[in-house]
């Protein structure tokens, strides 16, 4: 227990850990300021106006999606039937869309919050992901270099023990900060929807699937966190961490996938690492392959679901967590 | 007296991929027991920090036997961690954080109470300066942080590794006077320096490593008695008569500008009566002793030569089959 509040306090004193913070601070600020600026409260007008061209819209998808179903039946008229439609009518069926018109669409200078937190949540959770990596890798990192962890060492001679319990504390700070954060974050741009633009539809389902996208950035937060200290305990330096990133995302995600083209390999994107963090962020990721397309026709999609990519993400995080520690273990500490 | 630190056949090799593989300590022992203020001394290289940094658990040992307070080591060494106060080389520190914080951060991993910060800080001359940040520290103000730090658990035994790096001529007596008055109240106390002088000064005993291994051990006296040739520094109006005339008296004579130094003289009587019934009158006649330094020297083999830089790696080979290729005071029973 002593050794946790000495590591928390450690982590908390750490110069870089308060630039990071103050960063967050200063985005989360710039980015609820110019929503602030630029955001209105409907009128009464404006809301009747947004609400009658949504009401429009979705009554035009639904006409489009009824005179598929009569050219499928052959009841056509043979005045509309020189319109296009889809061999396949389900993609135009408004009830298995996504996503239909709302009023808030047709909003201008609002800020809807039932609109905007998924986009503003994957803003925070992205931050968060950089933050708890960057952080992870120097909060080992430097300790390693600068030689902290061998007079710890002196003290607590117990390896595993001294970098469990970093790993520890560090993903317990990571993870209460990253719940307060964003407990703050939804709840003022709530408010700013509450006073200067509208709230939205917040039912159920929109808070389901919110705590959704937040539970799995939470994880990936802490998995980056994670990933971040095993790669610079392995290189026994930040920098690792920092090179290993940069060069994975130039060597691999850019200059492997275009290899990877070139070859005509199939699905390519699975052999990336951003599909399953996108896989896992958004539960479930629609990717495009013009070569499964090659026997006839089709729309070139697949998709990757968020339980391979947690698979992988956890693979990933684990192996280099086990690795990290095996070698620690055994490491001459000079 | 019961044995503090005891190592046995320590091995340490590295592998580099670049330098392929290098021998650090082969075979080596060392013996410090209880109360002792002992030296550890050997040329830049020798294996000195590699061994201590294997004892405290930081280097994984290839081969050999280690035990502190009569714990195996690296195994065993929680057991005793709370008594053992040690830093290895020049210790880093976070440079945004203050003194006191760093040694409250240690104390309170370590379990020790955080009122002993301000005791330690005092007993190393930061009282007044602990609460700046180390990184306006000089290399000697780190140094006194480090000791601290050491000091921190109140240990039974200290292991410094050159704690006199970086410090003043005051800070190198304060130095010696804090080791000297940890021995009085009972620490055993290990240190390794460069300083032999000091070494000389503070330590009774003295463990000598050259290339990994041990080339000589025992108390400090022993050791240069082992090397004291008796030899007398002799000044007189006429040196090249009184080297004849000695010489013809059987003494082996060295002459050198304005002095001779006679050898192997167990009576110094025998050279002035010699001198004086032959009328030549002694100026001086005073005994040279070996000091650590010259001992040093010439067990590993590091003295300077006149025209040629002196590498690292230089130093002496010792022979590592009998024991008694080496000077072991204590194994020889000479303490006895």
């Amino acid at each position: 227990m002593n050794l946790v509040r000495a590591e928390l306090e450690r982590l908390g004193a750490r110069r870089f850990v308060q630039l990071m913070l103050v960063l967050l601070v200063l985005a989360f600020g710039v980015t609820a300021a110019t929503t602030l600026a630029g955001s209105h409260r409907p009128t009464p007008a404006e809301l009747a106006d947004a609400q009658m061209q949504a009401a429009e819209q979705r009554r035009q998808l639904e006409e489009t999606y009824q005179r598929c179903v009569a050219r499928e039946r052959g009841v056509l008229p043979e005045a509309e039937a020189e319109a296009y439609y889809p061999e396949d009518c389900a993609p135009l069926d408004p009830g298995q869309m996504e996503r239909l018109p709302v009023a808030a669409d047709f909003l201008f200078g609002v800020f809807t919050f039932a609109v905007e937190a998924r986009p503003l949540l994957y803003f925070l959770i992205a931050f968060l992901v950089l933050f708890g990596f960057l952080v992870g890798a120097s909060y080992i990192g430097a300790d390693l270099n600068s030689g902290g962890v061998v007079n710890l060492l002196l003290w607590r001679p117990r390896r595993l023990t001294v970098l469990g319990v970093k790993l520890g504390t560090l993903l317990g700070g990571v993870a209460l900060l990253s719940v307060l954060a964003s407990a703050a974050y939804l709840a003022t741009f709530w408010f700013i929807g509450q006073v200067a633009g509208q709230a939205g539809r917040l039912d159920t389902e929109f808070w389901r699937s919110l705590g959704a996208i937040w539970g799995r950035g939470m994880l990936l937060v802490l998995l980056a966190t994670a990933t971040g200290f095993a790669i610079a305990t392995l290189g026994r330096h930040t920098s690792a961490a920092l090179g290993a990133v940069a060069g994975y995302a130039v060597v691999w995600e850019l200059g492997a996938r275009l290899v990877l083209e070139i070859l005509d390999v199939r699905r390519p994107d699975q052999y990336m690492l951003s599909s399953y963090v996108g896989a896992w962020l958004t539960g479930r990721l629609r990717l495009w392959d013009e070569h499964l397309c090659a026997n006839g026709f089709c729309d070139g999609i697949w998709t990757l679901t968020w339980e391979p990519a947690l698979a992988v993400l956890l693979t990933l995080s684990g192996g280099l967590t086990v690795a990290a520690f095996a070698v620690f273990r055994r490491r001459d500490l000079m | 007296m019961s044995a503090v630190i005891e190592i046995e056949g320590l091995r340490k090799t590295f592998h580099t991929l670049r330098h392929g593989r290098r021998v650090a300590v082969d075979g080596f022992d060392l013996l410090v027991e209880a109360g002792q203020i002992h030296g550890f001394l050997g040329p830049n290289g020798s294996g000195k920090t590699t061994t201590l940094r294997a004892l405290l658990g930081l280097v994984r040992a290839d081969d050999g036997r280690m035990t502190v307070l009569g714990e195996r080591s690296p195994d065993h060494l929680p057991r005793v961690a709370g008594r053992v106060g040690a830093i290895v080389e020049s210790p880093q520190f976070f440079g945004n954080f203050t003194a006191h914080r760093t040694l409250r951060l240690l104390a309170r991993a370590g379990g020790v109470p955080t009122t002993r910060v301000d005791a330690v800080l005092e007993q190393v001359g930061l009282r007044d300066r602990g609460r700046e940040r180390v990184k306006g520290y000089s290399l000697g103000m780190k140094q006194r942080l480090a000791v601290a730090s050491a000091l921190l658990k109140d240990p039974e035994l200290l292991i410094l590794d050159e704690p006199a790096n970086g410090l003043d001529p005051g800070g190198i007596r304060e130095m010696r006077d804090l080791m000297r008055s940890l021995a009085a109240a009972g620490v055993t106390v290990l240190v390794s320096s460069h300083i032999l002088a000091e070494i000389q000064l503070i330590c009774d005993h003295v463990t000598i490593i050259s290339r990994g291994r041990r080339v000589a051990a025992g108390r400090v006296d022993e050791v240069l008695a082992g090397f004291d040739r008796h030899e007398f520094l002799v000044r007189v109006g006429d040196p090249a008569r009184a080297a004849q005339l000695l010489g013809e008296a059987g003494l082996t004579v060295t002459g050198h500008d304005d002095h001779l130094v006679v050898s192997d003289v167990d009576d110094p009587t025998r050279i002035s009566r010699t001198l004086g019934e032959q009328g030549l009158w002694v100026g001086e006649l005073s005994p040279l002793r070996p000091d650590l330094e010259s001992v040093f020297l010439e067990l590993t083999g590091t003295s300077t030569h006149p025209t040629l830089p002196r590498q690292v790696d230089d130093s002496v080979l010792p022979d590592r089959g009998p024991r008694t290729a080496m000077i072991d005071l204590d194994a020889e029973g000479v303490d006895a």
